[in-house]
């Protein structure tokens, strides 16, 4: 019937048991994260934290679907006190989480604990960056847990047929644009290019068009849109030439994905996380490619960072010091190197690419190496607020009438950043 | 004056009917109250302080462009999903009536759609419906019509989106039917025969038809509030685009709520809603009532 709802999809993401419980466990944590799928490093990354810590025990909250549930789970667990003891809120999610929580005193401070840890400690696991993923209005609430920036993904075959050369990616989008367009000249059936912001179900692929040109979203201040410059122009009419030279249809981010993996596209931007998913996809029909995302401005463009960060939202002190040890195990070289083979997210510890983690898995993986190859271009996945999920509809629409060719892009840009102001505040 | 006996009757009557009464109370007048409640204050999930807006959200309703192409929206899918709802539901289940042997096969076949859960079925249909891929591209394309994109062309979405409602509703509504069609008595229609309605439409119009009069107003009723409910497929097949051509009620309600957390207004959303589903109800009812034999 048309009234039975999707919840159905969480219960379906059946999380696996965690693990047995020990009878000497003398803490146990209340863990949530989103993506069900999410559990296959979830799960084992628990075991070998409490093979090591044999007095906490790690048990899985149901995961939310994704990350705006998981954020709507947390909301309603503030109200009535039922927060779990550790969250993995997504990126864009976390500031908004924060102000409301630390009103409310339901988020840990994490500056002064990894204070406790050690200058030398912080230094030698992670990248400012990565620390900087973690951080709302200066505070670290956060510890950056899974990170990815776009990347591109290829069909060696149709590249060569539009008369490209499979092992050198275009770096400039000039020559991306170029090159669709000559598979599209080969290949009429096939799509060129295909860059679906207009389908996209976040805003993270239209940030990244916008800042790999050196453009920002906001402001310094982060109350006020920024992308009205020359970076956003430059953003909002490629993102036309797609469709006009590179022979990109409009459709569906899910329709897309299915026709890259039959061979029906020659190229994709997507996250490094679907690695695995789209590697499975393709199946053995072509060998499958992928290269870092061309960047415009070297000084000053990047990629949003998507992905997640683990807060502690425990209340009491005995849980409170247990979830740290989780969440420093989670961010460390061990969970790290569990979570990027199973996904092909970029490891957040700085340890993680050493030989006995991750190295020798690098060297036989190279698809995976392309994110990994962007880290030092990561920036913040920037967020509009209360108002975001809202303001990216809005963003969409706009985008969707400028690539069919309804609205002029200037005009187009000139109107989302009208309506994104207005919508910020208020 | 009430002797004892009656008043303790009467106890035992209010304490037999207050477990009823305490559910009705607690599962629907409480939160009906407390949407309407909701409905006039500015809340956001999460925040700690609260304030009373009054009207202000209805107000802000209608004049937000957002709703009102979400109400436009509706009520073409309503109006397109209704009539094929209700005679399609009744022609199939006259066909198969007919049946003898055969009669099992067309029911577990139409009633297929039913069970099958749409979530799961939306990978389906996202592929018959893929512009290069699918197979219904394939044939349209055959057919001369061209490159139709049934689920990005903003013209043609909400269509594809009422097409696929009716594919689950006509088995559910062809159920009803069937069993309208058997309580029919089969004299009726000897006796029509005598009085010298010898053909089927005039059978059909002289018997099935009056007699199934209280089945198609359960049927159009339910058709209804079905199609006014459209959510599942506009979540997994289209999330309200292309350029918001196919943003339902339910669809803007359900974002409010629950990705924008604009719980205040979502709330006021609702009461609108639930105000259009019990005003439809009400009209059909009266309307269709006048026209119904009960047997």
């Amino acid at each position: 019937m048309l009234t039975r709802r999707s919840t159905l999809l969480a219960g379906a993401g059946v999380l696996a048991a965690p693990a047995a419980p020990r009878a000497q466990a003398a803490v146990t944590l209340d863990v949530l994260f989103a993506n069900p799928s999410f559990a296959r490093f979830f799960t084992p990354i628990a075991e070998a934290f409490q093979r090591a810590n044999p007095d906490v025990r790690i048990a899985f909250r149901q995961p939310a679907p994704n990350y705006d549930e998981q954020h709507q789970a947390l909301l309603r667990g503030a109200l009535t006190n039922q927060l779990p003891d550790v969250a993995f809120p997504g990126f864009n999610r976390l500031p908004e989480l924060a102000r409301t929580l630390a009103p409310r005193g339901q988020i840990l401070d994490l500056g002064p604990l990894i204070a406790e840890e050690g200058a030398a400690w912080k230094a030698e696991n992670f990248a400012d960056r990565m620390l900087a993923l973690g951080q709302v209005d200066g505070r670290q609430y956060g510890m950056a847990f899974n990170a990815s920036s776009p990347i591109a993904y290829y069909n060696p075959e149709l590249v060569t047929r539009g008369g490209g050369d499979p092992d050198a990616f275009p770096t400039s989008w000039d020559a991306v644009v170029a090159l669709g367009g000559r598979i599209k000249a080969a290949a009429p059936q096939a799509m060129g290019v295909s860059y679906y912001i207009n389908s996209f179900d976040s805003d993270w692929l239209w940030q990244a068009l916008v800042q790999q040109g050196g453009g920002r979203m906001l402001n310094a201040a982060g109350d006020a849109p920024a992308f009205g410059d020359a970076a956003g122009r430059a953003a909002i009419t490629l993102a036309r030439r797609f469709v006009t030279d590179s022979g990109m249809q409009l459709i569906g981010d899910d329709q897309n994905r299915q026709q890259f993996a039959t061979g029906g596209t020659g190229v994709i931007f997507d996250s490094p996380a679907r690695l695995n998913v789209i590697t499975g996809l393709v199946g053995g029909r072509f060998p499958l490619r992928t290269a870092s995302f061309p960047i415009t401005d070297q000084a000053r463009g990047g990629v949003p960072t998507g992905g997640n960060a683990a807060v502690i939202t425990a209340r009491d002190a005995a849980k409170r010091a247990a979830a740290w040890r989780y969440v420093k195990f989670s961010a460390g070289p061990e969970a790290q190197s569990i979570a990027v083979r199973m996904t092909g997210y970029l490891p957040t510890n700085r340890h993680a690419t050493a030989e006995q983690f991750l190295g020798a898995w690098y060297r036989d993986n190279p698809n995976a190496q392309s994110a990994a190859r962007q880290a030092d271009k990561s920036l913040p996945w920037e967020d509009y607020g209360a108002n975001g999920p809202r303001i990216h509809r809005m963003q969409q629409e706009l985008l969707t009438a400028v690539m069919r060719g309804d609205t002029p892009p200037e005009a187009g840009l000139e109107r989302m950043v009208a309506q994104t102001g207005a919508l910020m505040r208020g | 004056m009430t002797s004892p006996r009656q008043g303790a009757e009467a106890r035992a009557g209010l304490a037999f009917a207050l477990p009823a009464f305490a559910l009705i109370l607690a599962l629907l007048l409480a939160p009906l109250a407390a949407l309407l409640a909701l409905s006039v204050t500015d809340y956001r999930l999460g925040a700690l302080a609260v304030q009373v807006v009054g009207l202000d959200h209805y107000a802000a309703l209608f004049s937000d462009e957002v709703f009102r192409r979400s109400l436009r929206n509706t009520f073409l899918y309503v109006a397109f999903v209704l009539p094929g709802a209700v005679f399609g539901g009744l022609g199939v289940a006259l066909l198969i009536h007919a049946r003898s042997r055969s009669r099992g096969f067309y029911e577990v076949a139409y009633f297929l759609p039913v069970t099958a859960t749409l979530v799961a079925m939306a990978t389906v249909w996202q592929f018959m419906l893929h512009p290069s891929l699918g197979p219904v591209s394939a044939l349209l394309r055959w057919l001369g019509f061209g490159e139709v994109d049934l689920l990005n062309d903003p013209s043609l979405a909400l269509g594809t989106l009422a097409l696929i409602g009716l594919w689950q509703v006509i088995g559910f509504n062809m159920v009803l039917f069937l069993a309208g069609l058997s309580a029919i008595p089969r004299d009726l229609y000897e006796a029509a025969a005598l009085d010298g309605a010898r053909t089927a439409p005039d059978r059909f119009l002289r018997v099935t038809w009056p007699m199934l009069g209280p089945t198609t107003m359960f049927v159009t009723i339910t058709s209804t509030i079905t199609a006014f409910k459209v959510f599942d497929t506009v979540v997994v097949l289209t999330r309200g685009g292309p350029l918001g051509s196919t943003e339902t009620l339910l669809y803007v309600l359900y974002l409010e709520g629950f990705q924008y957390f604009r719980t205040g207004y979502a709330a006021a959303m609702t009461v609108v809603l639930l105000a259009f589903l019990v005003l439809l109800s009400i009209l059909q009812a009266r309307v269709i009532d006048r026209k119904v034999h009960y047997a």
